[in-house]
């Protein structure tokens, strides 16, 4: 039992980051976020003896949690489109030119359809190559790899029109 | 490789590592500069993506499993509870019904398994003898009374007859001891009037609350046991 325990915690402490962002990134709710984690690591706790494969532990997670976010959708039905600005995570009191910028790309991102941004997060965050992300997603490669073209396209057009002057403009 | 194909492919991937792209690259300073500049973008997007983890997110994660799994043996033991304890009901009901039922099921089987079982401690010519006093106080047990003896009586006690407690007497006979037992009525075992095996005869007397069988050599009469026995008891009731 110790075993299984220490293989949990370790799985916990390294991937959790990871798995949170992404979930973040699925549903653009911290709450919604921190709820998919917890019950996909519940999960991954009952049914971590068929996990072998240790390396495999990342994407498995991952597929996990696209099921957990499936189901949330088959319990309660709401409209994708209906996510508020205020949902996207709160950087703006800190004010560096950085963070102001990070700001202003997650909501650009936030914006592009989930059939863009889903692989794109895989992709930057996980780290997995465009097979890998074919297999999660059960898509073709080369539709994986149209989309991440898309995605980087789009996102590049909006920095280009991004405006010069950014910033708040209090009073 | 042409620039459409280039761009496409490092849009989709600007780390790509294809022997065509750094080629392209290495080929073209304008090619490099783009896939650079997407690079740049790329971790531009890193950093985006990048949103914060709720802080103490991995601690809450144990401690949901913990309490989860804890839950999980807690139930378990309480399954482990029960089944030892079913066990354990059935066991003792096993040891209760091998003991207490009755391997022989009439009157005579018994009596001349239990006269076999305590043959050596019994000799014939033995100088104890119990009175007829003494007797009588042990038969009120069972509600009787013997008006006088029935012959020289070596023993007499109360004894288990097939679980049920019974008296046990015991008389000098002619060339053996001659066992009498009084026995309460039982559904259990079924009255046998006669029985007998190569060496030992045995006879019972059916009385309303009691049964008293007499079990001894081929060398005795059971018959005048039985008139005896019969002219002498009497039951309270």
């Amino acid at each position: 039992m110790m075993t299984k325990q220490v293989r949990y915690e370790a799985l916990v402490k390294a991937l959790h980051g990871d798995l949170y962002r992404y979930a973040y990134w699925l549903c653009h709710e911290k709450q919604v976020a921190e709820d998919l984690v917890q019950e996909t690591f519940l999960r991954a706790w009952r049914a971590l003896d068929s996990l072998k494969d240790e390396k495999a532990a990342k994407s498995w997670l991952i597929t996990i949690l696209r099921r957990e976010n499936a189901r949330r959708f088959e319990r309660k039905r709401f409209e994708m489109s209906e996510y508020e600005e205020a949902n996207i995570t709160d950087t703006q009191s800190v004010t560096t030119e950085q963070e102001l910028e990070n700001h202003w790309l997650r909501e650009k991102i936030a914006q592009l359809p989930p059939e863009y941004s889903e692989p794109l997060v895989l992709q930057v965050l996980g780290g997995f190559s465009g097979a890998d992300i074919a297999t999660m997603l059960n898509l073709n490669k080369n539709t994986v790899m149209t989309r991440l073209f898309r995605a980087r396209n789009k996102l590049k057009e909006v920095l280009a029109a991004q405006p010069v002057k950014r910033g708040m403009y209090n009073g | 490789m042409d620039d459409l194909q280039f761009r496409r492919a490092i849009y989709a991937d600007p780390n790509n590592q294809d022997a065509d792209t750094i080629a392209a690259q290495q080929q073209d300073p304008s090619k490099k500069q783009f896939a650079q500049e997407i690079c740049q973008l790329d971790e531009k997007i890193m950093r985006a993506l990048q949103v914060p983890v709720p802080e103490g997110l991995a601690e809450k994660l144990i401690l949901r499993q913990t309490l989860a799994s804890h839950q999980v043996q807690k139930r378990k033991t309480r399954v482990h509870l029960a089944i030892a304890a079913s066990v354990a009901i059935v066991g003792g009901l096993m040891l209760n019904f091998m003991q207490f039922s009755s391997a022989y099921n009439n009157l005579g089987d018994y009596a001349l398994a239990h006269v076999y079982h305590e043959q050596g401690s019994f000799a014939n010519n033995a100088t104890s003898q119990v009175t007829l006093a003494s007797l009588n106080q042990k038969m009120a047990t069972f509600d009787g009374n013997f008006s006088q003896s029935l012959g020289k009586l070596l023993f007499a006690d109360y004894c288990r007859f097939d679980g049920m407690k019974s008296l046990h007497l015991v008389y000098q006979g002619k060339t053996s001891p001659v066992t009498v037992f009084i026995v309460p009525k039982n559904e259990q075992l079924s009255f046998s009037p006669h029985f007998n095996d190569k060496k030992l005869f045995g006879s019972s007397l059916e009385f309303t609350h009691s049964n008293i069988i007499v079990v001894a050599d081929k060398n005795e009469s059971l018959g005048q046991w039985q008139q005896k026995i019969s002219e002498t008891v009497s039951w309270l009731i």
